[in-house]
């Protein structure tokens, strides 16, 4: 079993690459005889990642989310995992490259320096645990995945209002549609997270003896959470419409990736496990 | 028999000269009759870009001339002479035809129009008594080469008008047409075209603004939308999604300020503006203001260029299609000369066995006769396959007409045969 766990652990980098220059062969080329290959690429190396993620929990006896290695290879299935079923609801294929290249990142750094821990806390073992935390990398992939779709609005936003008129403008589907998919994956990335929120806050006060509402990964999270619901809210109520929606998106996204950065470096917290 | 023609295009003639050339349904239904006197098939196409007219000739004298004196006889215009036209024969008008059916002979390349006007040229032909078993090969060959050039290449992709390249923005703007209301200022040529575009996109509701009132209900007919007055415009511009000016005005219609005010009761949705007309109707300050989309001709001609430049990639791959097809237009074409022939030969020695035959008809026993008849028959079928095959192969592989004429005559003058009769010099 752990040769095979190793096995994969070297596959799914090379089939997320190979799926990655897939997607951006066809994004340059305008090359429809690529759509349905890459897709199928896209799904067997989503299908081998479920299979390694599993293997690695009956193996190690714990869900993958022990160490920072193992987050972000969880991460890399959840980001891909989303763009899959994202396209296939949308089939909109365009603008896989610039999502499936977050999983080709994260699934490289995690393939060169995951470990195989056979021994960790105990609590790390716990179901609820790992829920908890599924539930939060599913909600942060979320939030990933409206960030780029909101970035890529911005950058056809600026090139239609310039009048440039390249392959960005030929390529990636209208602004309208960007806008949709970036707000779509923020609705259910928020949705997941409020999940993980609600789990933390039922289960981790009597897991964690030094529990505290203070902790600045709760903190920051909650503001992340406040961020998002008040954009959510803003666009349904109608009150802003695009660039301004997509702005304040952005902005969420960098007070989450900034918080996150500085709640796990520089504090100390009760949600420190390795 | 060769097929032979004539063109009247944009490459030729100014296009005063090509209006006045131009013959419309009921022109050609007058004028092909006349044509019948030179041309015992062909067809005649005519558009506001191109005058066409191609056939097969009554004898083996082929008269060009005469086809363009009927022409000059039928519609008398001055200025028409020797330069404004362009004359084909055999391969090169097939060709000729084939370019034309694909787009890349027209003046907008890749023109998505001509293979359209093609196919009812073909059909007049029909009606009219004047499209024979060649002309029909050709005319199907010519709508296959039309298709495969549409299917296998991006010949006709991308936006290569005005009018077409702002619906290609809009649509990079907005994903449900069908939930967008536009505004058409302008009810003349460039804004009719507009219109048209935008309902063939499926745009939700399109709404014509015009100074005269009867031209905008026609157009809004024709477009199945509706009507507001040009003054009200101003007031009620924030219903719009889409607002496409084309008017001949030499001021602005809609203001910077006009778009403001729209943006507020809008509440800031995304709004597009598309300004074709010369002067402009718009002032293009209003691309300043956030979630508005301000096009003028300047900026969509550089769509067009671009969309241009890609379709002039694929003629390589256009003229590829039209090779292939031409091989096998004439491969087919030359087994009509050759088919005659075979059929000759094949009569000749069939004659020669029942005369043979009939000379022991009475010196055997029935079945005697029987066992002779079948022997003969399996003899001449041995010795004519190989002559018969050989034939075929030259004519099917698309070989030249003189290498084709080349084999037929040696086979005739070999077994003594002219004009489809056999000379037995016995």
């Amino acid at each position: 079993m752990l040769e095979a766990i190793h096995g994969l652990n070297i596959a799914l980098p090379i089939m997320y690459i190979i799926t990655f220059t897939l997607y951006v062969i066809a994004f340059f080329n305008d090359d429809s005889g690529l759509n349905n290959i890459k897709r199928v690429f896209l799904f067997l190396a989503c299908t081998t990642h479920i299979f390694y993620l599993l293997v690695r929990t009956i193996e190690f006896n714990h869900p993958p989310i022990t160490s920072k290695f193992e987050i972000f290879t969880v991460l890399a299935f959840a980001i891909a995992c989303s763009y899959f079923i994202l396209e296939l609801v949308t089939d909109i294929r365009g603008t896989g490259l610039f999502i499936i290249f977050f999983s080709v990142l994260f699934q490289v750094i995690s393939t060169f320096y995951i470990q195989d821990l056979m021994e960790v806390r105990e609590v790390l073992r716990n179901r609820m645990l790992g829920m908890h935390v599924i539930s939060a990398l599913l909600g942060y992939s979320g939030i990933t995945i409206s960030a780029v779709y909101g970035l890529l609005f911005l950058v056809l936003y600026k090139d239609i209002k310039l009048n440039k008129f390249s392959i960005i403008f030929d390529r990636l589907p209208s602004l309208e549609t960007l806008e949709n998919m970036s707000f779509i994956s923020l609705v259910i990335g928020f949705l997941l997270l409020t999940i993980s929120i609600t789990i933390g806050i039922i289960w981790l006060p009597g897991a964690f003896p030094d529990f505290s509402f203070f902790d600045p990964k709760l903190i920051s999270t909650a503001l992340v959470w406040l961020v998002y619901g008040t954009g959510i809210l803003i666009k349904l109520f109608g009150i802003w419409y695009g660039k301004r929606v997509i702005m304040f998106s952005l902005t969420g996204f960098v007070i989450a990736m900034f918080s996150l950065l500085l709640s796990n470096i520089f504090a100390s917290s009760f949600h420190s496990f390795y | 028999m060769n097929i032979v023609g004539i063109s009247i295009n944009h490459r030729n003639s100014p296009v005063e000269l090509r209006e006045e050339l131009h013959l419309n349904r009921e022109e050609i239904i007058d004028y092909i009759p006349r044509l019948k006197n030179y041309l015992s098939e062909g067809f005649v196409l005519s558009t506001c870009n191109r005058t066409e007219i191609f056939g097969y000739p009554e004898s083996e004298k082929v008269d060009v001339d005469g086809i363009i004196n009927s022409l000059k006889d039928f519609k008398p215009v001055k200025n028409f002479n020797d330069k404004n036209y362009d004359r084909y024969f055999s391969c090169g008008a097939v060709k000729h035809i084939f370019s034309v059916s694909t787009g890349i002979d027209s003046l907008i390349l890749g023109d998505s129009q001509i293979l359209g006007q093609v196919k009812e040229a073909i059909e007049l032909s029909k009606d009219l008594d004047f499209a024979g078993a060649t002309t029909n090969r050709l005319f199907d060959t010519a709508i296959k080469v039309g298709r495969r050039a549409i299917k296998e290449t991006l010949i006709g992709e991308g936006a290569v008008t005005v009018s077409y390249a702002a619906v290609q923005v809009i649509e990079k703007i907005f994903a449900n047409l069908d939930k967008k209301h536009a505004l058409v200022i302008g009810a003349g040529e460039t804004g009719e075209l507009a219109a048209v575009h935008l309902r063939d996109k499926g745009v939700g509701r399109i709404t014509i603004a015009n100074r005269t009132y009867e031209k905008a209900e026609k157009l809004a007919e024709k477009i199945h939308g509706d009507i507001i007055p040009l003054k009200n415009v101003g007031e009620d511009l924030h219903h719009f999604d889409i607002v496409v000016s084309a008017t001949s005005s030499s001021d602005y219609i809609i203001s910077k300020d006009d778009v403001k005010k729209m943006m507020r009761k809008r509440r800031g949705t995304p709004v597009c503006l598309m300004d074709i007309a010369v002067p402009r109707d718009i002032d293009p300050k209003v691309k300043d203001i956030e979630n508005v989309f301000y096009n003028d001709i300047d900026s969509l001609q550089i769509i067009v260029k671009q969309n241009m430049k890609k379709r002039e990639k694929e003629i390589p791959l256009v003229e590829e299609i039209i090779m292939d097809e031409m091989v096998s237009y004439f491969g087919w074409y030359n087994t009509l000369e050759v088919v005659p022939t075979i059929k000759s030969i094949r009569e000749f020695f069939e004659e020669i066995r029942q005369d043979e035959l009939s000379k022991i008809r009475h010196k055997v026993t029935e079945d005697d006769y029987a066992k002779l008849e079948n022997m003969t028959r399996r003899m001449v079928g041995r010795l004519l396959h190989n002559p018969t095959m050989k034939l075929k192969e030259v004519a099917e592989s698309g070989a030249n007409a003189s290498q084709i004429t080349a084999h037929t005559i040696i086979a005739k003058e070999l077994f003594g045969i002219n004009n489809g009769k056999h000379q037995n010099n016995e």
